[in-house]
């Protein structure tokens, strides 16, 4: 109306553009805005507006909009396509550098998806062969101690397995476990040592294992039976058909076999060598087995019946614990379910039947390959943004020639998976180089992971390729699209915008944030692993092997040893202190009131001497008068307010319900790892059996003298392995969980500096190559070559400040919280070490931009400037 | 029966094309069904209805120049074919027989039983 032109709402014009057929767009188009004219008129432009913008929705019905397929042209897809893989090619091979940047990047960084992905999915087919796995719920307890915090446990009671049997209805199967079937089985001349369980019936009815031979309905019923796997039978029998046939267990039981089961799946995380009934363990013992506080080593796993809830029988769980509760009065208990399925990748609980892989471990490593694949991503976006400018008139051409938007967008996408599946070829290869270093990287992996390649792993390959190249090429394509045919043609320059460099700045800078964030941790982690290795604990752990008696008779065992001529001394213990396991008693003084935690060890007389203990005041344990002796350190003194090491001689002790004198007082060492504080501790002689046997060696051929001990210690045990590791070993594998975070994050650090490395290489030829002209004019001129080289760093320093600005704090926070969270001695963290993995990046960065810098300046002008 | 029948919508088009002769286009033919029948139609649902009609044969179209209050869009005229006249013809003979078999009684007291 009057002189303000009244339009009708742009979006809904655009919208409909958009979805109406062609041949009918403009005579509808034409009603609107008749329509839109006339409403304004009479009932103005508001009203106007809204009943226009109704109007558009409403024609979205099949007889208007386009369909699907009329956007494409019907006859040359196929064409088409080959075509486009041909100038993927072409491109591939003229531009061989940015072509092999992009392969290896993507490459390495696919390496570590497939290996999350192959990990992923072998941790969620654990347990998935059994028949009935979706009814199968494992009963978990709450434990909460009086006036303590409650602890989640996977064990349960055996009395809650026999109480839901008996008193509560409603399960088809109920299948209490106790582990502890472990020992040494005899047949004849044969002796193996095994790991099994006990059972009853029922466990064959919840799980699917299944038994080659015997019946599974009554092998468990009778106790003193046994059932054993195809591999426990072959070792002891060298046959599987040995139903009937009598065992000797370890304690005395004869046991006689019932049944023999297959060997249990690797992916499964119940795990036997025998299955005992459990009638056994309670016509033997039956009030500890069953009662409610043995709650640490037995498992209850129901069946439910089709279709059934756990929430509907959570009721009986709750009114069994009840009941049950009520009987005791320093704990209580609550119980739950836990679906079959949830129980690997674990959730923390205590006490899982075996090595189970946590939750979080799994969580970390899908987020890390999640990182370095989208840094490799960028890098392919980066380069091929970069040489859109090149690609442009292609481009130009495609669309005067009649290409469509949606063509230009598949062609770059065709492209770009295209180099995604070349990667993913190479990609495969590494995975097998890479894999043996993955599964030592920590305890847990060889246990419960293999990574094997499996034909659906293949095709999960081959998807997370494709999904790889959709992504890295998505934003490539989707810019050269939209190019408009009349500005490339007319001048690439005009092109060039200032919002898609700001953008590829970005994407440098995060991809040089992760590299030296990884660089900056796995320095720190490095230095804090060293450090806890060669932390001075006290005492002299250098060339002690540390044997396990296994049973035997120590002072046989020591006699056999001594007479090797490599070994320098002998002795026992009752386990091997820093290694992670500690023994703890309170102990007071005088004062029935004071009291304080020491931790202790039981040794034998020539411990001390031997490991290199300092005692600074009273003497050793003399053999045979070692009763109501006692051995402590100063701060055992101190903390008690006995007084000085010299004080405390003689005086009385009460540790251990009973009473001991002070014989000797030892300089402070550390009994545990970096983790715990010195404590007080105190030595005691002939309290307990010893378990583990110090050989000190003289240092020289370890492999000789290996062969003479061992030779020594099949004098005295034929029937089990001489077991011995070196004490700093032992120390070594206390910190596995360090080493192993220095293994992924170097691992990481490698990949993610080589992939941003990779891809700064692409930019600084890309920048070169478009001003070549430039810096030959400069030169010509009298600049010299470090004038242009710097020239060409400087726009780059800004960008590695705020990233390493960045990455340092991030990184030295991850540190505190992860790796040294819980450690009480940790390494003084400089300067240093925070910038030196930075500043090794910047180092490399520069050297990779200066060395192309450098090149481009040293050509001869006159070569450059020629053909212009 | 289908391709033959005539629904009720498409009825009241088919007399509206006709009542408004040779001005019958989109936005005459809305306004006009807007204004007598007092029923609210969309543009699209007119659309539809017309495709109908014409893929049935009971109209058909020519497409004109457009007019400056639309932009110069074209516009497409309707007119009702010979079968289109046909249809409501015989549509009308079928309620007139219908109606004439009413019974006198029903009809001047609607509400009696």
């Amino acid at each position: 109306m009057k002189d303000k032109i009244q339009t009708p709402p742009t979006f809904y014009t655009r919208l409909f553009r958009w979805f109406c057929k062609e041949d009918i767009y403009d005579e509808l188009q034409g009603d609107l805005d008749e329509e839109f004219l006339f409403n304004t008129q009479k009932l103005g432009h508001k009203k106007a507006r809204r009943l226009y913008q109704r109007e558009v929705i409403k024609m979205v019905r099949p007889s208007i909009i386009k369909s699907l397929n009329t956007q494409q042209l019907p006859n040359n897809h196929t064409a088409m396509f080959k075509n486009y893989t041909l100038v993927a090619l072409r491109n591939l091979g003229r531009n061989k550098l940015f072509s092999s940047i992009n392969i290896i990047g993507l490459a390495i960084s696919m390496v570590v998806g497939l290996i999350a992905i192959a990990f992923i999915t072998e941790m969620n087919s654990y347990d998935d062969f059994h028949e009935h796995g979706s009814r199968i719920y494992r009963v978990v307890n709450t434990r909460t101690p009086l006036n303590e915090t409650s602890d989640e446990y996977a064990t349960t009671s055996v009395l809650t397995g026999r109480r839901l049997v008996n008193d509560f209805a409603g399960f088809e199967a109920v299948a209490p476990i106790y582990r502890g079937l472990s020992g040494d089985m005899t047949q004849g001349e044969v002796t193996i040592t095994q790991r099994g369980i006990y059972t009853s019936n029922d466990f064959f009815k919840v799980f699917s294992f299944p038994l080659i031979s015997g019946n599974p309905a009554t092998a468990l019923s009778d106790p003193y039976s046994v059932v054993l796997t195809e591999e426990t039978a072959m070792k002891l029998y060298g046959k599987t058909d040995v139903v009937g046939e009598v065992i000797e267990y370890s304690n005395g039981d004869q046991l006689k076999v019932t049944g023999v089961a297959k060997n249990p799946p690797f992916h499964s995380h119940i795990q036997f060598d025998a299955i005992g009934s459990l009638e056994t363990l309670i016509t033997k013992n039956s009030t500890t087995v069953t009662s409610w506080g043995n709650m640490w080593s037995s498992y209850v796993y129901v069946l439910l019946p089709e279709g059934a809830k756990p929430e509907n029988y959570q009721a009986s769980l709750d009114q069994l614990a009840a009941e049950e509760n009520a009987k005791v009065n320093h704990f209580q208990v609550a119980m739950g379910f836990e679906y079959l399925s949830d129980i690997v990748p674990g959730n923390g609980k205590y006490n899982q039947m075996y090595t189970i892989m946590p939750r979080k471990n799994v969580e970390s490593i899908a987020i890390l390959a999640l990182i370095v694949v989208l840094s490799a991503c960028f890098n392919y976006t980066n380069l091929s943004i970069a040489r859109s400018v090149k690609r442009g008139k292609e481009v130009g051409v495609r669309k005067v020639v009649g290409a469509r938007k949606t063509h230009l967008f598949s062609q770059f996408i065709v492209e770009a998976i295209f180099v995604a599946i070349l990667a993913l070829v190479i990609a495969i290869l590494l995975f097998q180089v890479v894999r043996p270093g993955f599964l030592t990287l920590n305890p847990y992996m060889d246990r419960t992971t293999r990574l094997e390649l499996t034909p659906v792993m293949y095709l999960y390959f081959f998807g997370f390729s494709l999904t790889i190249g959709f992504l890295a090429g998505c934003v490539p394509a989707m810019l050269m699209s939209k190019l408009k045919p009349v500005s490339i043609l007319k001048g690439i320059s005009t092109i060039k915008s200032s919002r898609r460099l700001d953008m590829r700045k970005v994407l440098i800078g995060l991809q040089f944030t992760l590299s030296m964030g990884f660089a900056v941790l796995v320095t720190l982690a490095s230095k804090q692993y060293k450090f806890a290795l060669s932390y001075d604990l006290g005492f002299d752990t250098e060339n002690v092997l540390n044997v396990n008696v296994q049973g035997n008779d120590t002072e046989l065992l020591k006699a056999a040893f001594l007479k090797v001529p490599e070994i320098k001394g002998v002795s026992t213990a009752s386990m091997v202190p820093s290694t992670g396991s500690t023994n703890s008693d309170y102990a007071r003084y005088k004062d029935p009131m004071d009291s304080t935690t020491a931790y202790t060890i039981d040794i034998d007389t020539e411990y001390l001497s031997n490991m290199g203990h300092e005692l600074l005041v009273g003497e050793n344990f003399r053999k045979g008068e070692t009763k109501d002796k006692i051995i402590i350190n100063e701060l055992m003194a101190e903390r008690l307010k006995i007084g000085s090491p010299a004080e405390a001689l003689g005086q009385p002790l009460y540790y251990y319900d009973q009473s001991w004198t002070i014989i000797g007082v030892v300089r402070n060492f550390h009994h545990g790892t970096v983790n715990n504080k010195v404590e007080p501790f105190a030595f005691t002689s002939g309290r307990q059996n010893h378990s583990n046997l110090n050989l000190k060696l003289v240092s020289g051929d370890i492999t000789s003298t290996m062969s003479k001990l061992e030779a020594a210690w099949k004098e005295v045990d034929p029937l089990h392995d001489f077991s011995a590791t070196f004490y700093d070993d032992q120390i070594e594998r206390t910190y596995s969980d360090i080493s192993a975070s220095v293994k992924t994050f170097g691992m990481l650090a490698g990949i993610a500096i080589c992939i941003s490395i990779l891809g700064l290489l692409g930019m600084a030829v890309y920048t070169t190559e478009s001003r070549l002209k430039e810096l030959t004019i400069r030169k010509v001129l009298g600049a010299t070559v470090s004038n242009l080289v710097l020239l060409l760093s400087k726009g780059f320093m800004p960008l590695f400040i705020i990233s390493a600005a960045i990455a340092i704090p991030a990184a030295y926070l991850m540190f505190q919280r992860t790796i040294v969270k819980y450690a009480v001695y940790k390494i003084n963290v400089g300067i240093w070490e925070l910038s030196g993995g930075a500043l090794l990046v910047i180092g490399i960065a520069f050297l990779t931009i200066g060395s192309q810098a450098a090149k481009a300046a040293k050509m001869n002008p006159a070569k450059n400037l020629r053909d212009q | 029966m289908k391709g033959t029948h005539l629904g009720e919508f498409q009825e009241i088009i088919l007399l509206t094309i006709l009542v408004l002769d040779d001005d019958a286009y989109g936005v005459t033919i809305k306004r006009e069904i807007n204004q007598r029948v007092k029923r609210s139609i969309s543009r699209g649902a007119l659309h539809t209805a017309l495709t109908r009609l014409e893929e049935k044969g009971f109209i058909t179209s020519e497409q004109a120049e457009g007019s400056p209050e639309r932009g110069g869009r074209p516009k497409r005229y309707y007119t009702v074919s010979n079968r289109g006249i046909e249809a409501i013809q015989e549509a009308k003979a079928l309620r007139d027989q219908l109606w004439s078999q009413i019974p006198k009684l029903r009809l001047q007291h609607p509400y009696a039983g």
